[in-house]
């Protein structure tokens, strides 16, 4: 199978994939033990008016057909309202998913920092004293139940020592939103203040979610390390008389680039499932708490509108990786 | 009978006319901002659909009603009504607005206002439209003048008064322009703000919280030094709004934190921790009308089986006192030496004997992220076996527990939870919590006694203090016989605020939330 | 086979994850005989609440006064119990969807991996959260969430795996001989990809506490007073920083678990599965 047909076979089942996992979803939301009518019409409503809604959203037809107008509203790019916020679901992911993109992405510049030095190291002193602490230092971070950590950290940084805020993104209201990375805003404000108050309060829960990403990390790099190590290409340069050092820079550099790449779909898994709990824990604004919130209160249309949105951009990266995969290493595509 | 009425109304209303001076005159030297941490998100401005407590503080410090409660013991003074008559048959309530109020956008607040927010209170049937759904129906508020506003009731009522306070009015025209469809504007004005309060709304956002600045030419006036700027902002997690608190980043957070939290705070020369007496009752809803627990013998063992003293003496740590009926020990209704029950499982075997059906297990849903209904639920658990009645408990967050409250086929046998004060009445607990009319809406219990109900109507109705107290006091006496409830402790209100700040009104309604009267210390 | 348990004797790591493992066994088994107060999974002594460690309890007590030594005990129990049914069912429905849709190439085969990637598209947590809270909270159906979750997982692997025996020359060979599809599943191509499926077993065990956990700890796990570490460590939020022993042991608890079963992990992948690198 080549690039192009791979390219082709994901785009095709893109849509049914995501419209599965609204069926799953949409199942669950119809099955809980709260009528959604009584949720939509308030605390006080009468039993009529319970009726009323329940006809107007059409809770009363059968499951497929709430289905099938679901997905015509959501392909009309209605993803409906909130329960609790009275606001577009639309509206209320666009507000939050600045928040997880900017924890995200420190997270992943914290694990590429930290990960991929000490995964070269390890690879190039392999079976060192060095290497094996390290080795049982990554396989503990993978074992650290995240919320736990981050309410050590909070522990220790904030209660005990006071250095930084325990929770929130940012002390009271953010600057004009721009971009809504509060980072990269403050920075186009020209407002230090903020930007301090910013950089601190996403420095825990970042590292909470860099931890597990960073130990992940590691070990690729390593891996590739000693693959490239041993290869043949290598091994003939070595032959020829090249310094070891150069070759193994030279090529090195590639794989690091190459293995974090490569695992980019699994970080992103592991940032994702770990941002639903982190930004619980540290009260970050953003999709991870949006979804624990909703879930909790049964605000199904947010919570379909949730899966929809991590869906289609985990689905996504996934196929960018696997295109960038088959463009490095057309061999490895299938 | 109808003098007898007046006289009610007029001590009611005593403490209108008395306390309606003394802050008009000087003029305010302000500044400063105030910051207050709060334990539930602001997803949700409208002052018309939202009425929980937890969200609370937009409805006193962006909105105006026609009267206000203040102070503790709760007195209503005038507001955006000067004062208010009655008519011979009980029916008509005609307010008479002041002529000086205006909304923040500078319109005048006219009798056009206030049947606007009326009639959509009662068209949108959410939040505090339960009190006015059955007196209330649409189209019979009249405006015959600007002035003037007559509010016609369906029947006559003891407790539409107490319940004005609640009517909160809102710029009709400003609200009427983002009207989309026959919706009321309930989107709009989930996220904007069209009153006329003390403070004015400047940002929202419902992840963050809201802040408002102060409304120089509010009618009321200003003296002292008031805050300028008011930032209500969300923080759930109890641990950073004591930090916050003692730190000094907020000057003000929710009062009723766990005792722990209190002790903590006490002992930081940043915090000064304002005590005050609440209305707002720790209770063990009973679901009356399942199996078993339709059962008054049963109902009995179960309030013969938790154990007061021990909870309030260890995890509320003897920071409250035991309230042992459903109205709270501060307020009228409950008849002179009411017992209630103790702990004695001696007796809980005997009325457990009494019961001839086959027993089955009891579900406690206390709710998520109050531990104190969570810590009642499991130790009433533990001590319920060992008078042999198994129990599942459940933890769920308030939405999901209310919700199920609104069928009695849905709400647990059991659910440990506070019945706080919307007006000041024995009807706002003991009324509410047990009258057949309040299925589905206001109940916690679906408790049905014809007796009880032959009481309440006339309650509902009677002009006569006396007759009411009467009434109150023996509704009390057949839940307390019935066991129809497990009433535990009346919390006490320990507001946590900055020691710069002083002059918090505290009313067990606004909950210290109406900042109008603070200041910073000079 | 004695050379393999040599092999995985001389490292010490995977030795680590092993002792681990059964000193967690161990604890779960002998619980009741163990735990100092085997009564205060739901006798309650509120007036001892909140007690730092002592001689009395090592670990302290909670916000019911219960030992939480004698709880975290109890919770092993359910730990192990819950992630060894959720990961055995997990694999009950995976391996034969996996190895049924890898043997036939049809469009059935194609089906199955299509509902498996659905599964897929999103986090584990975020579908087990959701179905958890709609099972409503009890230990059996955090079970059947992770159950529900996890098994597309074990289908892809053993796809995979199965794909690739597909044409190998001995299951070639075996079909040429006429043997049914079942035999040949079953005899040659099973016991063929059993390495990989049983290295991932532990390491999934491991991943399951942790989900479980959070479970717990989000609140949708079994309702209390269960001794379960992540709602324990849900519980002591509140009473941070001055009770900092309360949610310390159950984490540590969770972590030496977890840490348990990866390290043995590693150790099976690189007796049993040398073709793999050690990666996860």
């Amino acid at each position: 199978m080549n690039w192009l047909s791979m390219v082709a076979n994901r785009l095709i089942w893109f849509v049914p994939t995501l419209l599965g996992l609204l069926a799953i979803v949409f199942t669950l939301s119809r099955v809980v033990p709260i009528d959604p009518a009584v949720l939509v019409a308030g605390e006080n409503a009468s039993r009529e008016q319970v009726q009323q809604v329940r006809e107007r959203f059409g809770f009363d037809k059968p499951l497929p057909v709430q289905f099938f107008n679901y997905v015509r509203d959501v392909a009309e790019g209605n993803l409906g309202t909130s329960l609790f916020t009275q606001q577009p679901i639309v509206d209320d992911l666009a507000t939050r998913l600045p928040a997880t993109l900017e924890l995200t992405v420190v997270a992943v510049l914290i694990a590429a920092l930290i990960g991929i030095p000490l995964g070269v190291f390890c690879g190039l002193n392999r079976n060192s004293w060095m290497d094996h602490v390290l080795r049982v230092v990554t396989v503990s971070c993978l074992a650290v139940a995240s919320f736990w950590f981050a309410m050590q950290l909070q522990f220790l940084f904030s209660m005990k020592l006071g250095w930084l805020p325990l929770s929130g993104r940012i002390e009271g209201f953010p600057p004009e939103t721009v971009t809504g990375l509060m980072v990269v805003d403050a920075l186009i404000a020209g407002d230090t203040e903020i930007l301090g108050s910013a950089l601190r309060h996403i420095a825990l829960p970042a590292l909470t979610l860099a931890l597990p990403a960073a130990a992940t990390v590691v070990r690729f790099t390593r891996n590739g390390v000693i693959g490239v190590i041993n290869s043949p290409s290598v091994a003939y340069q070595t032959a020829m008389g090249f310094p070891r050092r150069v070759i193994v820079w030279k090529y090195v550099l590639r794989m690091a680039l190459t293995a974090t790449v490569t695992q980019l779909g699994l970080i992103f898994g592991i940032l994702l499932a770990g941002a639903v709990v982190v930004e619980t824990v540290f009260d970050w604004p953003g999709l991870g708490a949006y979804a624990v919130r909703s879930i909790l209160q049964s605000d199904y249309n947010a919570v379909m509108g949730f899966t929809l949105c991590t869906g289609a951009l985990f689905v996504l990266i996934n196929l960018i990786v696997d295109m960038l995969q088959a463009a490095i290493d057309p061999r490895g595509a299938a | 009978m109808t003098t007898t009425r007046r006289d009610a109304l007029k001590t009611v209303l005593g403490s209108v006319a008395l306390s309606s001076v003394g802050w008009e005159s000087a003029s305010a030297q302000a500044g400063g901002k105030f910051v207050y941490a709060n334990n539930s998100p602001y997803d949700n401005l409208d002052p018309h659909t939202i009425f929980d407590t937890a969200r609370a503080a937009t409805r006193f410090n962006l909105y105006d009603g026609l009267y206000r409660w203040v102070d503790n013991p709760p007195k209503m003074i005038p507001w955006l009504a000067e004062s208010h008559t009655v008519s011979e048959d009980g029916k008509a309530y005609t307010f008479k607005l002041r002529k000086d109020a205006k909304f923040h956008d500078g319109k005048p607040v006219t009798a056009e206002d206030v049947v606007y927010s009326i009639e959509r209170m009662i068209a949108l049937k959410k939040g505090a439209a339960s009190l006015y759904l059955d007196a209330i129906k649409p189209g019979t508020t009249k405006a015959p003048d600007a002035h003037t506003v007559v509010f016609n009731l369906v029947q006559p009522s003891a407790i539409f008064l107490t319940t004005v306070p609640d009517i909160l009015v809102v710029n009709s025209a400003l609200v009427k322009a983002n009207e989309k469809s026959g919706d009321w504007a309930e989107p709009w004005l989930a996220r904007n703000e069209a009153g006329s309060g003390s403070y004015a709304l400047r940002r929202h956002d419902p992840a963050v919280g809201w802040t408002a600045r102060r409304f120089p030419e509010h009618f009321a006036g200003w003296t002292g030094q008031p805050f300028d700027d008011l930032e209500f902002r969300t923080v759930l997690e109890t641990n950073t709004r004591v930090l916050g608190l003692i730190r000094g980043d907020y000057q003000g957070a929710d009062g009723y934190l766990p005792y722990d939290q209190i002790q903590r705070l006490r002992q930081s020369p940043n915090v000064q921790i304002i005590e005050q007496e609440s209305m707002r009752v720790f209770i063990l809803a009973l679901n009356n009308s399942k199996p078993l627990m339709n059962n008054a013998n049963f109902r009995r063992a179960l309030a013969y089986a938790f154990d007061y003293d021990g909870f309030i003496a260890n995890i509320m740590k003897g920071s409250v006192n035991r309230n042992p009926g459903p109205n709270p020990n501060n307020i009228w209704g409950t008849p002179a030496g009411l017992k209630g029950y103790s702990y004695d499982l001696d007796k809980a075997r005997e009325e457990l004997k009494k019961v001839t059906e086959p027993l089955r297990p009891i579900t406690i849903n206390a709710l998520a992220g109050f531990s104190e209904s969570e810590q009642a639920a499991t130790l009433f658990q533990n001590t319920l076996r060992q008078i042999g009645v198994e129990v599942v408990v459940e933890v769920s967050p308030w939405s999901v527990v209310s919700g199920r409250m609104r069928n009695a086929n849905t709400q647990a046998d059991i659910v440990p939870l506070w019945k706080s004060t919307y007006y000041v009445d024995p009807n706002n607990w003991v009324g509410e919590l047990y009258g057949t009319r309040y299925h589905g809406t206001r109940t916690f219990s679906y408790y049905s006694n014809p007796e009880f109900d032959k009481r309440l109507d006339r309650a509902l109705v009677s002009g006569d203090q006396e007759e009411r107290r009467k009434l109150y006091e023996e509704m009390t006496q057949m839940v307390n016989d019935d066991a129809a409830g497990i009433f535990v402790y009346n919390t006490k209100w320990y507001g946590p605020y900055s020691s710069k700040v002083e002059g918090i009104r505290f009313s067990p309604v606004s909950n210290g939330q109406d900042i109008r009267w603070a200041s910073l210390k000079r | 086979m004695i050379a393999l348990l040599k092999r995985f004797a001389r490292d010490r790591a995977a030795l680590l994850g092993a002792s681990l493992l059964a000193l967690l066994v161990i604890a779960a088994i002998f619980a009741p005989l163990l735990a100092p107060y085997p009564n205060d999974v739901v006798d309650f002594h509120i007036q001892r609440r909140l007690l730092p460690p002592t001689a009395e309890a090592l670990f302290g007590t909670d916000r019911m006064g219960s030992d939480i030594f004698s709880r975290i005990l109890f919770g092993a129990r359910i730990t192990l119990t819950l992630a060894a049914i959720a990961v055995g069912s997990a694999l009950v429905i995976g391996v034969p969807i996996g190895l049924i849709a890898g043997y036939y190439q049809s469009w059935i085969s194609d089906a199955l991996m299509r509902v498996a990637e659905i599964f897929l598209a999103v986090p584990q947590i975020v579908l087990a959260i959701a179905i958890a809270q709609t099972l409503g909270p009890s230990i059996e159906n955090v079970i059947l969430a992770l159950s529900l979750t996890y098994w597309p997982f074990w289908a892809r692997l053993v796809y995979a795996e199965t794909r690739s025996m597909r044409n190998e020359v001995f299951v070639e060979s075996a079909v040429a001989l006429g043997a049914s599809p079942w035999r040949v599943i079953v005899l040659h191509i099973l016991p063929n990809i059993a390495s990989p499926i049983i290295v991932r077993t532990s390491i999934g065990m491991g991943a399951t506490i942790l989900t479980a956990a959070t479970l717990g700890f989000l609140g949708l796990g079994a309702p209390p007073p269960t001794p379960e570490w992540g709602r324990m460590i849900a519980e002591s939020r509140e009473y941070l920083p001055e009770a900092w022993w309360y949610a310390l042991a159950p984490g540590i608890a969770i972590f030496l678990t977890v840490l348990g079963f990866n390290l043995f992990g590693d150790g099976l992948r690189d007796i049993l599965d040398p073709r793999t690198r050690r990666s996860l």
